[in-house]
C-alpha cells in the first residue's frame, strides 16, 4: 500500500526528534482499528492505513501539550488539530502533522451487524463498495450504507494543515454524492416540536451517563471539571431520566457551538448508539448563519463566540 | 430437584406473557440499535417478545435489574413547624415486587455472584440489593454464540456455566432444554408448556461441549493473575504506556456486568428530596478526589491500575481466588479506543515473570 | 428495613446540642441521637468514625472525638472545605442531622494497655486522637506514660483551646504544644512538630505513637520517630479518604486489598508500608 509506506518511510525520519507519533493499528480484526502509539522504529511496523482507521486521534493532543507529537491525520481530523491551534490547546511547534488522502472510513457498528458479528479477516474499499471477508464467507455492501455519515458528504478528504503528505494529492476516492440516507439532522426537522422531543426522551432514556461522548471529544475543554457532575452550580442532577441526561448533551452542545468540527467521535463513541452529533451540527448552522463561521478551517481565525464586536454583520438588532 | 424439562421455542414467548402476570420480566430482545434487556409489559408482551433475541450476547448487561443505574435509597422532607422549628422526615423506599430475568448469558450471571459476595457479605448486608436479589429468578441461556472478544473460560468461567442463575436453558434443534437449579427456579417452571425431558440431558450436555470448544482462545489463564498484577503496582511505566490510548471515559465501567462501584448524593427541590444510589465510575477524576483537593489517583494510568487491580488482585486475593470479572468482552467491543484487557493483562502476568530473573517465560 | 440497625444507608436521626467554634475553619458538633434507647445503646470504641448527614447536602465522614466513657453526646468537629460541610458549618443547636455510626475500626486501645502513649497530633488531625486520649485518661491505671504533642499553624488554628489549659495542668500527662511561627503572646513552643519532637526525645522502650495530621506533617513525624528508635508496628495513624457507603461496598476508599471505611481508618505504620503507595 504505497500511502502507508510513504508515511511509515515520513515518520521514520521524523521520529527521532519526536517523543511519540500517534497513528492507526490493527485492532480486534481487519474491521476494528485502535490507536497507536508509536515510540521507537519497530512500533512502526503495527502501523495501518485504510477505511478502519475511523479514530480521531487529535483527541489526544490536549494530552500531551507539551511534549514533541507526531498525528496522522485524516482531513476531518485536521479540522480539530487546527481547532485546537486556533485556541491555544495545542502548541505548532510541537506538532508534526502526518496527512494522507482519505478515501472514507466505515461505519463499523453498522458492518459489524452485516458481518453478523464474525471476525472479518479483510476489508476493501473501492468501486464504490466495501467488501468485507469473514469466517463464513464474502459480504459486500454498497458505499452509502458503509462509510460512516460523514464521509458521503465529504468535501476535505486531504489534510488541511501537514507537514509531511504522502501524496499524491487529488487521489482520494471520493463517494458518489447521490443517494445518501437522511441524516439525523434532517429527519428531526421534518417533525414537529412534539415528535421530536419524544425522539430525544426515547434517546436519553437509553443514555448511561457514561460520557464517552465527552471523553471523546478533542474540543471538550472541562472532562475532569464537567458541569454534569458539578454541585456547585447544580446544574444536573445525577437522577436516571431523560431531562437531566438531555441537559447534559444541551450544555455539552452549548460549549461545542462553534468549536466542533463534527469529527463525529461523540456518537461513535456512544456505546447505545445514540445520535448525539445532530444536536451540535444544530448549533453549528446557527453559528454559520450568524457569523459565517465553520470551525476548523483557518488557523488563524478567531472563533466567534471567543470574541466580541460592537457590530455583527449579520445580527441586526437595531432592525427588530 | 427438579428433573430436567423442555421447552419448544415457539413456546417461550408465551410462557413469558404468562409469567409477566405475576414478576417484571426482563428479556434481551433486539431493538434499532441492537439486542438489549428490556422490560415486558404484560399486555405486550406477544408483540414485544417478537423481538427475542436469545442466539446472542446482549450488547449491554442485565446489570440494572440486581443494581440500578439510579435507585433512591431514603426520601426526606422538611416542614416548617408553627414553633419555628423545622422536623424532618426520613423514609427508606425498598425495592417491591418479584422479577423474572430471562435470557442473561451466564457470564453475566455469574456476575452477580460478584456482587452477592460484597452485597451481602457477613458485616455490611446491602438490603437493596438483598431484596432484589431475593426476589429475581435467574433463567440464563447457554452460549452457543461467542463473540470475538469473549473469554469466560480464561477466568473460571464457561458458556454453560450455572453460578448465579436458578435455571439453565440450553438451545437444541426445536427449543431448549431447561435445567432447574434452585427452588426459585423450580417455582417459575410450574407451567404446562414445558414437559419432561430426562431422556434428552445427553444432548443438552453435547451442546455445552461444542460451546466451551467455541470459546476463543485467551492469551492466558487469568485466574493466576492477582500475584503478577499486584507486583507491577509501582510500573507506573507499563500502566503509562499501557494506558496511552485509553480516553478515561466510563463506557467500559458502564458496560461491565461486574462493575458495581456507586456513588451515594442527595437531590432536592425544596424542601424535599431523595438520597440516591447511582452507578459510579472510577476511571473519572472525581472518584476518589478527596475535599482537601488532594486526588490518590490523578491520572488515567493510576485509575486504569486501580480497574485491572481490583478485577484481577484485590477481589480475588478478599474472595479466595474469585475474579471480578466474567470475561464478557464487553469493555473491549464498546471501547471507543478497543482498549483490550484481555492483552493488558496478559502483558502485565508476562512482565512481572520477567522481573523474577529465576522464572523462565516461554 | 425502616431502623438503622436492618439498613445499612438509613442514618440515626440526631438532633445538634451544641455547636462550638474551635478556629475559623472548624466548628465541634455535640450530638444526641433522638432515640432515647438507641442513644443509650450506642456502643462504639476510640478511634471509629461516622458519617453525618446533612439530607439535601449529602453525607462525610468525621471520627467520633468524644470517648465512649463519656456518652452524655457525641461528638464531631469538622473543618469547612465544601458543600457539606459548609451545610454543617450553618447548622445550630435544635438542627436535625443524620447519623451513621460507628464505622470503621478503632484504635488497638487493649494492645496498647501497660504502655507509654505518645500522642503527635497536628490542627484537626488532634480530633481522633482526643476520642483515645480522654478514654486513656477515664481509664488511667490501665496505661503508662501519656505524653500530648500537639501543634497547629498558629494559636489560632488550634482545636479544643478551651481544653488544652485543662490537659496542660494534669500531672497524669505531659502536655507540649506548638505552632509552626513565633505568635503575640504565645507562652508555649515555637516550631515545626517534627522537630519538637524530637527535641522531646520520647522514649520508644515499651511506647507507642498515635499521629495525625496533615500528610506532610505526618510524613515527616514518622521520620522522626524513627530517627527516635520507634519500629513501625509502634507508630499508628488513622487516614482520611473519600467514602460513600463507610461500610466497604461502594469500591471508593481502596487501598489495594484494604477499605480505609472498614480495614482502617485506624492502620499502623508496619501495615501501611504493606499496602501499595496509593494514599
Amino acid at each position: 500500500m504505497p500511502q502507508l509506506e510513504s508515511l511509515k518511510d515520513a515518520i521514520a525520519k521524523a521520529l527521532p526528534e519526536l517523543d511519540v507519533v500517534i497513528a492507526w493499528g490493527r485492532g480486534l480484526d481487519a474491521l476494528g482499528a485502535t490507536p497507536l502509539f508509536i515510540t521507537k522504529p519497530e512500533d512502526l511496523d503495527d502501523m495501518i492505513l485504510g477505511p478502519s482507521c475511523v479514530h480521531n486521534l487529535a483527541t489526544y493532543l490536549p494530552g500531551l501539550r507539551d511534549r514533541k507529537v507526531g498525528i496522522v491525520v485524516k482531513g476531518c481530523d485536521s479540522r480539530s488539530v487546527i481547532e485546537l491551534l486556533q485556541e491555544g490547546l495545542a502548541d505548532r511547534d510541537n506538532l508534526t502533522v502526518f496527512g494522507f488522502a482519505c478515501s472514507g472510513v466505515v461505519n463499523v457498528p453498522r458492518l459489524r451487524g452485516a458481518a453478523d458479528r464474525h471476525p472479518v479477516q479483510s476489508m476493501e474499499h473501492d468501486s464504490g463498495q466495501v467488501r468485507l471477508q469473514t469466517d463464513t464467507g464474502p459480504v459486500a455492501l454498497p458505499e452509502a450504507e458503509a462509510l460512516a455519515a460523514k464521509c458521503l458528504t465529504c468535501t476535505e478528504p486531504e489534510a488541511l494543515i501537514c507537514d509531511h503528505f504522502a501524496g499524491p494529492h487529488g487521489t482520494a476516492e471520493r463517494a458518489a454524492a447521490s443517494g445518501n440516507p437522511q441524516g439525523t439532522l434532517e429527519r428531526l426537522e421534518a417533525m414537529d416540536f412534539e415528535s421530536r422531543f419524544r425522539f430525544w426522551e426515547q434517546e436519553m432514556s437509553r443514555c448511561l451517563r457514561c460520557y464517552a461522548c465527552r471523553s471523546a471529544c478533542p474540543l471538550c475543554v472541562c472532562q475532569d471539571h464537567c458541569a454534569a457532575q458539578s454541585r456547585n452550580p447544580h446544574w444536573v442532577t445525577q437522577e436516571d431520566t431523560p431531562r437531566e441526561k438531555l441537559m447534559f448533551q444541551a450544555i455539552h452542545a452549548l460549549h461545542l457551538a462553534g468549536r466542533c468540527t463534527e469529527c463525529g467521535e461523540c456518537e461513535r463513541a456512544c456505546p447505545m448508539d445514540i445520535p448525539v452529533l445532530a444536536l451540535k451540527q444544530a448549533l453549528n448552522r446557527e453559528i454559520h448563519r450568524l457569523f459565517d463561521y465553520r470551525a476548523g478551517t483557518d488557523p488563524q481565525a478567531t472563533p466567534p463566540l471567543f470574541h466580541f464586536k460592537e457590530t455583527e454583520e449579520n445580527i441586526k438588532e437595531r432592525d427588530w | 430437584m427438579a428433573t430436567t424439562l423442555f421447552i419448544q421455542r415457539g413456546d417461550i414467548a408465551a410462557w413469558l406473557a404468562d409469567t409477566a402476570a405475576t414478576h417484571t420480566v426482563y428479556a434481551p430482545l433486539r431493538d434499532k440499535t441492537g439486542v438489549h434487556f428490556h422490560r415486558l409489559c404484560a399486555q405486550d408482551a406477544a408483540a414485544q417478545t417478537q423481538a427475542l433475541e436469545l442466539d446472542r450476547q446482549a450488547q449491554t448487561p442485565p446489570k440494572n435489574v440486581l443494581l440500578p443505574a439510579c435507585e433512591t435509597l431514603l426520601e426526606f422532607s422538611y416542614a416548617k413547624q408553627e414553633d419555628g422549628s423545622t422536623s424532618l422526615d426520613v423514609q427508606p423506599v425498598m425495592p417491591q415486587g418479584a422479577v423474572l430475568l430471562f435470557g442473561p448469558r451466564p457470564c453475566d450471571a455469574r456476575a452477580f455472584t460478584v456482587f452477592d459476595r460484597v452485597y451481602d457479605a457477613g458485616r455490611g448486608k446491602d438490603p437493596y440489593y438483598t431484596a432484589r436479589r431475593a426476589a429475581t429468578v435467574v433463567a440464563s441461556v447457554v452460549c452457543t454464540r461467542p463473540e470475538q472478544s469473549c473469554f469466560c473460560t480464561a477466568v473460571g468461567g464457561a458458556p454453560d456455566d450455572t453460578e448465579g442463575s436458578d435455571i439453565l436453558f440450553t438451545p437444541v434443534q426445536d427449543g431448549f432444554i431447561v435445567r432447574p437449579l434452585t427452588q426459585a427456579g423450580e417455582a417459575v417452571l410450574r407451567h404446562p408448556l414445558f414437559t419432561e425431558a430426562a431422556h434428552r440431558e445427553e444432548e443438552a450436555a453435547d451442546v455445552c461441549a461444542a460451546a466451551r470448544a467455541a470459546v476463543p482462545c485467551a492469551p492466558a489463564d487469568f485466574t493466576a493473575a492477582p500475584e503478577p498484577v499486584a507486583a507491577l503496582f509501582d510500573d507506573m511505566e507499563f500502566w503509562q504506556s499501557v494506558t496511552a490510548k485509553c480516553l478515561s471515559c466510563g463506557a467500559c465501567t458502564y458496560l461491565c456486568p461486574t462493575c458495581y462501584c456507586f456513588n451515594i448524593t442527595d437531590e432536592s427541590n425544596g424542601l424535599e428530596g431523595r438520597r440516591l444510589r447511582t452507578w459510579d465510575n472510577c476511571m473519572s477524576f472525581q472518584f476518589t478526589l478527596e475535599g482537601s483537593g488532594h486526588n490518590p489517583r490523578p491520572t488515567k494510568a493510576h485509575r486504569y491500575r486501580n480497574r485491572i487491580g481490583h478485577k484481577f488482585s484485590y477481589y480475588p486475593r478478599i474472595h479466595d481466588g474469585a475474579l471480578s470479572c466474567v470475561g464478557c468482552g464487553r469493555c473491549i467491543s464498546s471501547c471507543p479506543v478497543t482498549m483490550d484487557i484481555r492483552r493488558i493483562v496478559h502483558s502485565a502476568m508476562q512482565r512481572a515473570q520477567c522481573a523474577t530473573p529465576e522464572q523462565a517465560h516461554e | 428495613m425502616n431502623s438503622p440497625q436492618d439498613n445499612l444507608y438509613l442514618p440515626y436521626m440526631a438532633t445538634i446540642q451544641e455547636v462550638v467554634t474551635e478556629t475559623p475553619a472548624i466548628k465541634t458538633f455535640r450530638v444526641r441521637l433522638n432515640d432515647p434507647a438507641a442513644m443509650d445503646n450506642f456502643q462504639f470504641e476510640p478511634g471509629q468514625v461516622g458519617q453525618l448527614s446533612v439530607f439535601g447536602a449529602g453525607e462525610s465522614t468525621f471520627v467520633i472525638n468524644s470517648p465512649p466513657t463519656r456518652k452524655e453526646y457525641l461528638q464531631f468537629s469538622v473543618m469547612k472545605v465544601g458543600e457539606l460541610t459548609g451545610k454543617l458549618h450553618s447548622l445550630r443547636a435544635g438542627d436535625q442531622i443524620g447519623v451513621r455510626a460507628p464505622l470503621g475500626n478503632a484504635f488497638p486501645y487493649r494492645q496498647m494497655q501497660g504502655k507509654d502513649i505518645v500522642f503527635i497530633g497536628g490542627g484537626i488531625g488532634m480530633a481522633p486522637l482526643r476520642t483515645l486520649l480522654l478514654y486513656m485518661l477515664d481509664n488511667r491505671g490501665d496505661y503508662g506514660k501519656i505524653t500530648l504533642l500537639y501543634g497547629a499553624r498558629s494559636p489560632a488554628d488550634m482545636a479544643f483551646s478551651y481544653e488544652l489549659p485543662q490537659w496542660l495542668e494534669r500531672d497524669d500527662m505531659h502536655t507540649v504544644l506548638t505552632v509552626d511561627n513565633p505568635a503575640d503572646e504565645w507562652p508555649h513552643r515555637v516550631g515545626l512538630i517534627p522537630n519538637i519532637l524530637k527535641e522531646m526525645n520520647p522514649s520508644p522502650q515499651n511506647a507507642v505513637a498515635v499521629t495525625c495530621g496533615p500528610p506532610i506533617m505526618i510524613k515527616f513525624t514518622i521520620q522522626a520517630l524513627h530517627e527516635l528508635g520507634f519500629a513501625d508496628e509502634q507508630i499508628i495513624t488513622t487516614l482520611e479518604k473519600r467514602m460513600k457507603c463507610g461500610v466497604g461496598i461502594c469500591g471508593r476508599c481502596n487501598i489495594g486489598t484494604e477499605y480505609v471505611c472498614q480495614d482502617g481508618p485506624v492502620f499502623s505504620y508496619a501495615q501501611l508500608k504493606k499496602l501499595p503507595n496509593e494514599l
